[in-house]
């Protein structure tokens, strides 16, 4: 087979290589990365057609390989500046999304009782007229707002497209998911330094300190962040010291792992933070970035009254108390603070393992005050402002209905004093509630709510009931445990079928524009959802004035500047990829001096107590009199209205704000969180589930599999084949005193109920700590997953009966109860007490 | 080195039964005849380097090779082993990536009755024909590194081949292209100029099962190869994790 396929390959590209052994030989002996693929089979060149990822939200650029219509293989794109061709296990699993058996494709209508499992096959039409229908009703009715739109992943041109719809129907009660990712990181920045999302530039850091960030395994960003941080590691002798609960693959690939009690990182970083000023380390970079920072009540304190308040402040969180709390020894905080603040610059990272906890987003704040007092904010090597394509775009028609909203997106009342991101995991149980009223349509996206939350019964439960919920639509390309509690299933194509322009941000510092193209046409009757919301529109009488999500991409790329200069559509659809060769990486975006006409406009003042120059016109105050009576802090969205801040007499662009009313300097001290009757400074609180805490009782964290995206892959054969099975990790220490031994059945209880599962004993996790990988456990989500087939499918796949795994896990969300952080609404995954006891 | 003679032999049987035509005008069968005689010198080794320091255990290899050849479930050319051992909290986990050696001295050759896999000349890789082989599986007992599987698509022996379809079309292989880490490092032996022979020769490499004498062209550097079995890991916490049905390792 070899010979004859050499032979056919060769013959097929003969004048490449034809000419002579030499000529071979050198091709030999430079191989090149990517770009390009053939088939193993009959040597013949796949087709390759420039996309993007959106196997995780980092969507990365990729090529797609198609082979007699068939999509056969994902590899990264060798043009991208964030991936640099390379691509990780997810998103080459990419094709199994596409070539799942079990994908649903055709729209699905309920015959038998909810959840009973029982379908009948409808057409686009019939589902349409049902739901147009149905929706028109509430429209007419003045009630658009009992439309719930309830979406787990929504970016880029998917997000405007779609929101595009919803605002020209006139709802705004929308749900999203980001309180059970990292609701608390976001909260935390935008309480510090504005807009969200921390960009770590590993390529110009000596130094690397990790707060329960596995990104060398998931992360938002992850292969753009991974690949330059390993290439940092291994060959800039780069020390990476990370601070996890367990082993992560990043902590493995640490310089140092330090154990952490779960939920006790910001004890750590207080502490840090301590031996750093306490020792006037911060002096040099930090003392420089003081200048930009608020430290105290008064925004126009001196540095020196700046350090004061610190060391002030920090006096009582020393090593020796921290080590009481985090079981970090005190020593290594120490010694840890003084590398940090010794190594310039230093790239200070965190993620969920440090956030997803009782008062998460404070964790964050102090995770920012560190970098801050080091001096590593927005500078070559450090934790920098997030930089991303400017996509233009259609907007759609002028004149749009004023939208109304259910206020059920925020959490039960007190669940959390500043959910800038909502609290997504407590939607159903407000919809339950019913005292903020409930939708008669809901429709779930992109979001499998009953097993990607925490009380997954009560989820269940609540999506049952027909008198809390008339009508659940779901959109969904498989049968997932969210579309089986469904009324009706619009088919929607994977990413592997659709269009879109993607603008995620990007490590270089320089924005990379990239286009996700279909590889194949859409199977069965599947469609893209935004496709699907151009037609509700026009069904409705409300056309958005573009006919597909490819018309609205092809006319974002020539609206958006920087990509119609570089060929528009045509260069994208033929690139896939754009980035400015002469564009220089972003740093310092703070420090930008503005011109004057932009602050010495007639409807800009200056906040006396802030220093902040904002438009009392944007703002929608009528008069500069009245802006100066009510006040920048005070008037309700005066955010949006920020124009500057001043600083030594000068009027920078500072840190805009984004959500809430910051000042524009980097906020150490909150008035927003003051106001709130929340700690002002980056401060401990005790965590009030620890306190009541028995000796024998351990704290339960979950964490993501390098294989795995969180809830969205168990569908991919290839992926379940390497993770299927997520055994607990217990510590050798805690498993004796329980009598577990390695491989035993163990029984795990928390408030919100038990599970079942077994015992992975391993030193490889802090004592008196549970971990419990997501991913696993599905009942639904097709045979790959759960070992279920889903209804009305037809289709087969040999490798479905070569399923060789005979566990699919357990999924800790049954125990794991909606508990949200009380500042920010985040999901706490990583402090849940619970009971361990063999089963 | 009585596989290469056979080798050579099956080559000239191969081209002299039915594809002869298409032999004599492609440019497949000038190298072919020169490298017949060609000092052994100029002859290619392909080879891999595998730097574990590299390796984030992503499994992006792993799944590269699965979509790549649409390898069926139960079965892998490619995979990854995990090595976690150690006291709390003096702890590691180490990443091994697993393909075929492409041994100098392959065990699985010898052992096939019916001449359908060989080392090539020129370029040491070591091939099956599939029209050839009789599906006996010898060749897969006689890995001592469980590389080879009876592939349940066609029946026939199967694995690692370095991607020989892409290289011969100056591709890297598909887990090489895909690596995030860059751990995977590809060329030739025989060139002392090549990236892999400077990292040979300017690294401690190991191979796998040096003992067995294959002459593996797969090297690692700074792997762990703790193992459990092992009599100096009495009484200490070693365990191998893979991602492949095999509980027993090679």
């Amino acid at each position: 087979m070899l010979d004859r396929r050499s032979l056919l390959k060769i013959g097929a590209a003969a004048p490449a290589v034809a000419v002579s052994g030499g000529v071979l030989n050198q091709v030999r002996a430079l191989p090149i990365s990517g770009g390009k693929d053939f088939s193993p089979i009959t040597g013949m060149e796949r087709k390759a057609i420039p996309s993007a990822c959106w196997q995780c939200v980092t969507r990365c650029p990729s090529i797609s390989y198609v082979e007699d219509g068939r999509l056969v293989k994902i590899e990264g794109q060798p043009n991208s500046i964030r991936t640099h061709g390379v691509m990780c296990s997810k998103g080459q699993a990419g094709v199994n999304q596409y070539s799942d058996p079990d994908r649903i494709l055709h729209p699905m209508r309920r015959v038998g009782p909810r959840g009973s499992g029982q379908w009948k096959r409808i057409s686009w039409d019939e589902a349409l007229e049902e739901l147009t229908g149905r929706l028109q009703k509430l429209r007419d009715d003045g009630t658009p707002e009992k439309f719930m739109f309830h979406y787990g992943r929504m970016k880029a041109s998917h997000s405007k497209l779609i929101n595009t719809f919803l605002a020209n129907y006139g709802t705004a009660s929308k749900g999203n998911h980001t309180a059970i990712c990292e609701a608390a990181k976001w909260t935390g920045q935008e309480l510090t330094w504005g807009k969200h999302y921390d960009n770590w530039d590993f390529d110009n850091t000596r130094f690397v300190l990790n707060f329960g960030s596995n990104v060398l395994e998931a992360h938002t960003n992850h292969v753009p962040s991974a690949h330059r941080l390993i290439a940092r590691i291994t060959d800039h002798n780069v020390r990476l010291v990370t601070f996890d609960v367990r082993l992560s693959n990043t902590a493995a690939k640490s310089s140092e792992w330090v154990p952490v009690v779960p939920g006790t990182d910001r004890a750590v970083v207080l502490a840090m933070c301590n031996v750093i000023m306490s020792e006037d380390l911060y002096k040099g970079d930090g003392e420089e970035f003081l200048k930009y920072c608020k430290v105290t009540a008064n925004n126009a304190a001196t540095v020196e009254e700046k350090v004061a308040a610190l060391k002030t402040h920090l006096a009582e969180y020393t090593p020796e108390w921290a080590e009481g709390v985090s079981g970090v020894p005190a020593g290594k905080i120490a010694e840890i603070a003084r590398e940090v603040a010794m190594a310039k610059p230093a790239c200070i990272i965190s993620y969920r393992g440090a956030v997803a906890s009782y008062h998460g987003a404070d964790t964050e704040r102090a995770v920012q005050m560190l970098a801050a007092i080091t001096g590593n904010i927005d500078q070559p090597g450090g934790r920098c402002k997030a930089v991303g394509a400017s996509w233009k775009y259609p907007k759609g028609p002028k004149d749009k209905p004023k939208a109304r909203k259910l206020k059920i997106a925020d959490g039960l009342p007190g669940a959390a004093k500043l959910p800038t991101h909502h609290v997504s995991h407590q939607v159903l149980k407000m919809i339950k509630d019913g005292s903020h009223g409930r939708p008669d349509v809901y429709m779930s996206y992109c979001y499998t709510a009953v097993y990607a939350n925490g009380d997954v019964q009560e989820n269940i439960d609540i999506l049952k009931d027909e008198s809390l919920i008339p009508f659940s639509v779901n959109v969904n390309p498989y049968y997932d445990e969210s579309a089986a509690l469904a009324d009706l299933i619009l088919p929607d194509t994977p990413f592997t079928e659709r269009w879109g322009w993607e603008d995620m941000v990007s490590p270089a510092q320089i924005p990379e524009y990239y286009i996700r193209q279909p590889a194949v046409k859409p199977l069965g009757e599947c469609r893209d959802f935004a496709d699907v919301c151009i037609d509700m529109a026009e069904r409705m009488g409300f056309p958005l004035g573009y006919k597909s999500h490819e018309e609205f991409v092809q006319a974002s790329c020539e609206m958006t500047p920087a990509v119609k200069a570089a060929g528009g559509f045509e260069y994208m659809k033929a690139n896939g990829v754009y980035h400015d060769p002469a564009a220089k990486p972003a740093f310092y975006s703070y420090k930008k001096v503005l011109s004057p006409e932009k602050y010495q406009k007639e409807t800009v003042v200056k906040d006396p107590q802030t220093g902040t120059y904002w438009d009392w016109k944007k703002a929608k105050l009528e008069s500069a009199e009245e802006a100066l009576a009510k006040g920048y802090l005070k008037t309700k969205g005066s955010y949006k209205a920020y124009v500057g801040v001043e600083v030594d007499g000068q009027v920078l662009s500072g840190f805009k704000p984004d959500k809430v009313n910051l000042s524009g300097l980097f906020e150490i001290y909150s008035d927003v969180m003051k106001d709130a009757d929340l700690p002002a400074m980056p401060s401990w609180t005790a965590i009030p589930e620890y306190e009541a805490k028995k000796p024998e009782d351990l704290i339960l964290t979950t964490y993501k599999h390098a294989a795995q995206i969180h809830s969205r892959s168990a569908n991919c054969k290839y992926l379940t084949e390497v993770f299927h099975d997520n055994p607990a990790w217990l510590n050798p220490e805690t498993a004796k005193t329980k009598g577990i031994a390695d491989g035993d059945a163990i029984k795990v209880i928390s408030a919100s109920g038990e599970l079942l599962t077994t015992a992975r004993v391993t030193p490889a996790i802090v004592p008196g700590a549970i971990a419990i990988a997501h991913h696993c456990g599905h009942w639904e989500y097709g045979r790959y997953a759960s070992g279920k087939k889903a209804p009305l499918v037809e289709a087969d796949e040999a490798d479905a009966d070569r399923i060789w795994w005979t566990s699919k896990g357990a999924h800790p969300n049954w125990i794991i109860g909606n508990r949200a952080d009380p500042i920010s609404g985040q999901l706490r995954f990583m402090d849940t007490v619970v009971k361990v006891e063999k089963a | 080195m009585t596989y290469h003679d056979r080798n050579i032999s099956r080559r000239d049987m191969v081209k002299a039964t039915g594809l002869g035509a298409a032999v004599a005008t492609t440019a497949v069968a000038a190298p072919k005849a020169a490298k017949a005689v060609a000092a052994p010198g100029h002859q290619a080794q392909y080879a891999m380097v595998i730097d574990v320091r590299k390796c984030i255990g992503c499994q992006a290899c792993t799944i590269a090779c699965k979509t790549e050849y649409e390898v069926p479930l139960g079965k892998h050319r490619s995979w990854v082993e995990a090595v976690e051992k150690g006291t709390y909290p003096d702890v590691s986990r180490s990443f091994r990536p697993r393909l075929c050696n492409q041994c100098s001295e392959p065990a699985c050759v010898p052992v096939c009755p019916a001449d359908a896999t060989w080392k090539r000349d020129e370029d040491g890789v070591v091939v099956i024909n599939k029209d050839d082989c009789i599906a006996c599986g010898r060749c897969v007992e006689a890995c001592p590194y469980d590389a080879r599987f009876l592939n349940p698509v066609g029946g026939k022996a199967d694995k690692c081949d370095f991607c020989l379809h892409r290289v011969e079309q100056g591709l890297v292989p598909s887990c090489v292209n895909t690596c995030q880490g860059k751990a995977r490092v590809f060329g030739d032996l025989n060139d002392p100029e090549s990236e892999v022979s400077k990292l040979v020769a300017d690294h401690p490499v190991t191979v796998l099962l040096q003992e067995t004498g294959t002459k593996p062209n797969v090297y690692y550097i700074d792997a762990d190869h703790a193992d459990p079995a092992d009599a100096r890991f009495a009484g200490q916490y070693v365990r191998v994790d893979t991602n492949r049905p095999v509980e027993e390792r090679r």
